[in-house]
């Protein structure tokens, strides 16, 4: 069985009377990591929050946006190109997926240590949890410190202690110049120790990814900054530009597998009674982290 | 209770257990003026075992507590109604730094500004700078997610704890780290940054050390309306480009700051400034001051000064730095608030403020780190004189009504704790504050941490029912 809510508020209904109900969900935005949701309950039926789709609002000059959690990275990309803008979670698995999905499993991408992992760019949330309650997290501006922090609370985990319908994030401009080069980084001569010091350095690259047939070192910023960068990654070994796309590409086909939440993660009690306090009948996802379910 | 105190002494010490009023008048008050609680008794621990074994002790006896750093708190977080307050202010030690890792351990009574030193020699600082930091606690910090003037760039306390030790209020300790990458488990300690102490004691800190900028830029751009200096602000935000700090300061400020000793030169004639500074590497620095330049004089700046010395820089900052202490000098009270609004909505905003403010017959002092938003509309006022607390009061109102209207925010860095309980039914719907009580039913089940803070207790289900809900 599959129920597709259009709004929030019918999710939240639906949500209300499987808790009444007892009935075991699986949640699903636009399925596009098969197999993550592989050990929920068999017998639990499909929410699909697809339909939940759209931006709300988007204000370039605030560097906010905010969206229904099925609107996909693709879509939040497009719109925020038109201002030179992004929402720099260049996720891994790629932009097919949806947004509130990247946040709910909190997937990094090759761009997080400069930009931010999902936590630190969700500004706020909206959010249904497996009792039905429709509920607001944080806000749309920039900084916020009213109330405790269930939008940190909510990404990362899994669908499991709510579903999210809304998400609100923080955008950066995009930098002015932004280039790939994919380096044979030399054996000797020191090439790794400048490498990791390039890392750390003032001058750090938006990306490092290595390969075994090479590395890759995105470059971001002014002209200036990124001409400075440049000289550097020219003394690390034979060198050649790749077009940016490479990254999207690379996200696609490299979506670096990690596994849904370990059963560790409702091992300690504490993460037990916060469970407990969101979904007390154990509905939501239930199974996803390998943990036992009645 | 004569039985708890000697059971505490035997912990922590005699000497570090007070309970007289008069020993106990200093912490009557954090810095929110016009509150003040009396604890029924404080107790100091020293270590993180003496934390632990007074949490422990009062959970047997069932008793409430409020932890304490430095009581700078705006928002009265630390106050202790006839509770046990728990003085963290002796655990100042800092366990550990790494700087190959850039990080360091400390205890919570750390003061924020000696982390900062002690990870000077290794070019590193500790980014979240309150103005408040030669005297806050890192605890104090954490509890309260504090900001300063450059997490504009480099994020608020949140983004900079990598671990933190608790003891809950039920007596257990448990460790919360950063979920990194690869990591899948609830992020408990996302969780617990800005937690007002309402979740557990802090026992000690991870944080995160950041090398120190290869250039800095600072620069004092001085307009003649306010609406031109909030305009610039948008426009540069707008632009793209991420200054380390942009502040700005009103007349009012300007000139509390100028007539105390904290004078830092700003134009006395201007209706507001803005302190702007970028910073990182050397490479495409200047370009990003040309751009911000260009910016302030196309919005109506007529000067851009910009520091030529570690001096002049210096004093740039210490007049932004110390401003609530300079206009604390101008009238007995200064009442300190903190709202968040949309970052194109600073002009209009401003000039509503400047006009709730003028109605009231009151005098706004602005001083806020605009390029996030965040507005510290302060008022200088004689708290004694009833009729202008009254329209201190009513004006404050009015203006945290219109930052919620517009879209924002209570606050953004100093916390709801006692000051703020009124708004948050304005701000989140019932189904919101439930959860919110929830997750602290999670961490506090008894409800025993820092009772009748940030949530009002009637908005949590079943709260009259808990053990502990009176106490
Ligand atoms: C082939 C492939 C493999 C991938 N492997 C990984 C990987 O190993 N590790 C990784 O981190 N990322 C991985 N990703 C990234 C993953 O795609 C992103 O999380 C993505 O955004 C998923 O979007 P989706 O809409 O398709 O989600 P779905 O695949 O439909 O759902 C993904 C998970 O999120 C939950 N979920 C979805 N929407 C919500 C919501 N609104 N509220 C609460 N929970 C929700 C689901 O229950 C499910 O557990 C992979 C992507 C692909 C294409
Ligand atoms: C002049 C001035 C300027 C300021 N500027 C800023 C600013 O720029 N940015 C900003 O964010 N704030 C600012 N503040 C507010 C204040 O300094 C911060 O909120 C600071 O984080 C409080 O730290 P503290 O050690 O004084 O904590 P306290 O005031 O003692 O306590 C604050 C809260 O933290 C809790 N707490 C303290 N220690 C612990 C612990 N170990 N475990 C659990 N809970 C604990 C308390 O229960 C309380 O709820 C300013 C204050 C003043 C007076």
């Amino acid at each position: 069985m599959t129920s597709r809510p259009a709004t929030a508020a019918e999710l939240a209904g639906m949500i209300r009377d499987a808790h009444d109900r007892r009935t075991r969900l699986r949640v699903v935005a636009r399925g596009t990591w098969q197999g993550c949701t592989a050990s929920v309950a068999p017998d639990a039926a499909v929410l699909d929050v697809s339909g939940l789709s759209g931006i709300l609002e988007y204000v370039p000059g605030d560097l906010t946006l905010t969206a229904r959690a099925g609107t996909t990275v693709a879509e939040v990309d497009a719109a925020t190109r038109a201002h030179g803008q992004w929402c720099p979670l260049l996720p891994w698995g790629g932009d097919e997926g949806t947004l509130g999905a990247t946040f709910a499993t909190a997937t990094h991408g090759p761009c997080s240590a400069s930009f931010g992992a999902p936590r630190d760019l969700a500004i706020g949330m909206e959010f249904v949890d497996g009792t039905g309650a429709l509920i607001r997290a944080g806000g749309r501006v920039v900084k916020n410190v009213a109330g405790f922090d269930l939008t940190r609370l909510l990404v990362g985990s899994w669908g499991t202690l709510g579903v999210i319908t809304e998400v609100s994030v923080r955008l950066r401009a995009r930098p002015a110049v932004d280039e790939t080069w994919s380096v044979a980084i030399d054996a000797g001569g020191g090439a790794r120790a400048r490498l990791e010091e390039f890392r750390r350095g003032p001058l750090a690259p938006l990306a490092i990814e290595e390969f075994e047939t090479g590395t890759l070192v995105r470059l971001g910023g002014n002209a200036a900054f990124v001409a400075a960068s440049r000289e550097i990654v020219m003394t690390l070994g034979a060198a050649d530009p790749r077009d940016t796309g490479i990254w999207t590409r690379l996200r696609q086909s490299d979506p670096k597998p990690r596994g849904p939440l370990a059963s560790s993660a409702l091992a300690d009690p504490l993460s037990t009674r916060v469970k407990k306090q969101f979904d007390p009948r154990h509905i939501l996802n239930p199974g996803i982290m390998g943990e036992a379910y009645a | 209770m004569p039985h708890l105190s000697d059971e505490l002494s035997g912990i922590v010490g005699a000497r570090h257990v007070l309970q007289r009023a008069t020993e106990l008048l200093v912490y009557e008050s954090d810095a929110l003026p016009g509150y003040h609680k009396r604890p029924r008794l404080a107790v100091f621990p020293g270590t993180g075992d003496e934390v632990i074994a007074v949490v422990r002790a009062l959970h047997r006896a069932r008793v409430a507590f409020v932890p304490r750093g430095a009581g700078t708190g705006l928002s009265g977080g630390a106050l202790a109604d006839d509770v046990v307050l728990i003085g963290l202010q002796r655990m100042r030690k800092i366990i550990s730094v790494d700087p190959a890792a850039r990080s360091a351990v400390v205890e919570p009574g750390v003061v924020n500004t000696s982390l900062t030193k002690a990870a000077t020699p290794f070019g590193l600082h500790y980014a979240p700078d309150p103005s408040s930091q030669t005297a806050c606690t890192i605890g104090g910090n954490v509890a309260e997610n504090a900001g300063g003037p450059h997490c504009l760039k480099y994020g608020v306390t949140l983004n900079h704890v990598l671990a933190a030790s608790i003891v809950l209020p039920g007596g257990d300790v448990v460790r919360l780290e950063r979920p990194g990458e690869n990591d899948t488990a609830y992020d408990l300690l996302g969780a617990y940054v800005g937690s007002e102490g309402c979740f557990g004691v802090t026992l000690d800190v991870t944080v995160r050390l950041t090398p120190n900028p290869e250039a800095i830029r600072t620069m004092l751009a001085d307009f003649t309306s306010v609406d031109d200096a909030a305009r610039a602000t948008s426009a540069i935000v707008a632009a793209g480009i991420l200054p380390a700090a942009l502040e700005l300061m009103d007349h009012g400020t300007i000139e509390a700051v100028e007539s105390s000793i904290y004078a830092a030169g700003y134009p006395r004639d201007a209706a507001a400034v803005l302190l702007i500074e970028v910073d990182g590497a050397l490479a495409g620095l200047d370009d990003d001051v040309s751009a911000v330049q260009r910016i302030c004089r196309e919005c109506g700046a007529r000067d851009i000064r910009t520091a030529s010395d570690a001096g002049e820089r210096a004093r740039l900052w210490q007049g932004r730095k110390k401003a609530f202490g300079a206009m604390g000098r101008v009238a007995p009270h200064l009442a300190v608030q903190d709202a968040v609004v949309p970052r194109t909505k600073l002009a209009p905003i401003l000039a509503r403020i400047a006009e709730i403010g003028a109605r009231h017959r009151i005098h706004v002092c602005n001083v806020f780190h605009a390029g996030d938003g965040n507005l510290h509309p302060n008022v200088p006022y004689n708290g004694n004189d009833p009729d202008e607390a009254a329209r201190v009061h009513a004006a404050m109102r009015e203006i945290m009504e219109l930052c919620i209207a517009e879209g924002g925010t209570i606050t953004g860095e100093h916390g709801v704790g006692l000051d703020k309980i009124g708004y948050m039914e304005r701000l989140f719907p019932g189904e919101s504050l439930d959860a919110m009580c929830r997750l602290r039913d999670a961490f506090d089940p008894e409800r025993r941490a820092n009772p009748g803070k940030v949530v009002p207790s009637h908005r949590c289900r079943e709260w009259l029912a808990a053990p502990g809900a009176h106490t």
